[in-house]
């Protein structure tokens, strides 16, 4: 009796990926729209912004390719517990981020988290590039190229250092998809029409795109 | 009469229509939006991207006398290619893939407010 009971609960558990509530993007989408989250975000591609105006007028970053960007389980703790990722306030060069990002209680955020990984891009292919300190990918990020003058990083032995208006790279090994970090270095227009990072697409090779994507996606912590 | 007027209005209209793009972004706003993370807003070098473990110190816009070292050419150059290729911190980042030559021109003569100066002839 003990036996199959438990056995029981063991399907039920193996079974509720597929049907549980929480895997129910729609429930999500209404916490998202009643919570005022699209005061700050849209949600629908392809990326609206024409101009620097229209960059600057934003109030929060895009999210409509948000399921190819983010790790899942990232996000959900992320909801929970917004800790700041640019370190400076969102289109300010003086003003520092105020750490005020709404929070979501754990269920929500579950919902939410479904809901916003069922925002993909097609222009992000599966690569599967390796997180690995790649040395290669380590002399373009620090000496070849600017990309430690803009964001923060963890350099050797984990000692944080790099420019303030990027967003921070310090775990991004958590937070990112790698195939994602690589198809935004590769096809930057599709996600990011006008934006302040440079273009890098014919500077850097492909080869060197992955190198730097597998250097990037090594910061775990 | 009248219709060399009107070729020459047709002219000039065609003369902006090429100079200034529906899309093109004013000198000024273009400058704050890429370069003044680095630079400045003012143009001093003293951007949010300069922290201490910023390994050069970006070129200060608003010194004529430094100015005056470059030509109009030896900033596009950079601009366009980065540091390196005026052998130049690649802090300095390349920016062909992300401006046009328009735009780059315009960012330089920007730059030639800030300074207050002509710049070397070249
Ligand atoms: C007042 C504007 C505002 C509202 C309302 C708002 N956000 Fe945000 N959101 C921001 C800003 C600004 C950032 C950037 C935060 C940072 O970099 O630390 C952000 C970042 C995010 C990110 C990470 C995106 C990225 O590219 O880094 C997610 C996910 C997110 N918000 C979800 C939500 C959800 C869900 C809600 C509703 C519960 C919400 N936001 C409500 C302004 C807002
Ligand atoms: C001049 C400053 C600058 C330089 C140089 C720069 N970045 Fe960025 N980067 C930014 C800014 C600002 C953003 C945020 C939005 C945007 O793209 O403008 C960003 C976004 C990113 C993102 C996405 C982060 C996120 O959470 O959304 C990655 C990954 C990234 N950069 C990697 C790199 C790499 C790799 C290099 C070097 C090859 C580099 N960056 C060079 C300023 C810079
Ligand atoms: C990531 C930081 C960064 C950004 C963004 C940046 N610069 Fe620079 N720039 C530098 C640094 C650092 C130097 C000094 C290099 C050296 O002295 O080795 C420099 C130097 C220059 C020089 C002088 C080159 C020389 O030969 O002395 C010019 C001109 C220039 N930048 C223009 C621009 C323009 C225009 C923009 C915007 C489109 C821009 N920069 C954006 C960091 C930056």
């Amino acid at each position: 009796m003990k036996a199959a009971l438990r056995l029981g609960m063991a399907l039920a558990f193996l079974a509720l990926p597929t049907f549980s509530a929480q895997a129910d993007p729609a429930a999500g989408e209404k916490i998202f729209n009643d919570g005022k989250c699209t005061d700050c975000h849209y949600t629908k591609g392809p990326a609206r912004e024409k101009t620097i105006a229209d960059q600057l007028a934003k109030k929060g970053p895009e999210l409509w390719y948000a399921g190819s960007k983010f790790q899942k389980e990232w996000l959900a703790g992320w909801l929970q517990d917004p800790k700041p990722i640019r370190p400076l306030k969102f289109n300010s060069m003086t003003e520092k981020n105020p750490a005020d990002h709404p929070k979501l209680a754990k269920a929500d955020a579950g919902a939410v988290t479904d809901f916003l990984m069922s925002l993909t891009s097609d222009a992000v292919k599966p690569v599967k590039i390796k997180a690995k300190r790649n040395p290669k990918g380590r002399l373009i990020f620090t000496k070849k190229m600017p990309c430690s003058g803009c964001h923060q990083y963890p350099g050797r032995k984990g000692k944080i250092s790099g420019g303030l208006m990027g967003p921070t790279l310090v775990g991004a090994g958590k937070r990112l998809n790698s195939d994602w970090i690589y198809a935004y270095l590769q096809q930057p227009k599709v996600f990011k029409p006008v934006k302040m990072m440079p273009v890098f697409v014919g500077l850097l090779s492909d080869k060197d795109m992955k190198n730097v994507t597998s250097y990037v996606a090594n910061f775990k912590k | 009469m009248l219709k060399k007027t009107m070729i020459a209005a047709a002219l000039i209209g065609a003369a902006f229509a090429t100079a200034a793009p529906a899309e093109a972004e004013d000198a000024e706003v273009m400058y704050k939006f890429y370069c003044a993370q680095c630079h400045g807003l003012t143009g001093k070098g003293d951007g949010p991207n300069v922290t201490k473990d910023f390994p050069v110190s970006p070129r200060n816009f608003t010194s004529a006398a430094e100015m005056n070292k470059l030509t109009d050419a030896d900033m596009k150059n950079v601009v366009m290619d980065g540091g390196p290729a005026a052998s130049k911190s690649p802090m300095m980042p390349p920016w062909s893939k992300t401006l046009t030559d328009a735009e780059v021109d315009a960012l330089v003569g920007h730059l030639r407010k800030l300074c207050q100066c002509k710049g070397k002839q070249g």
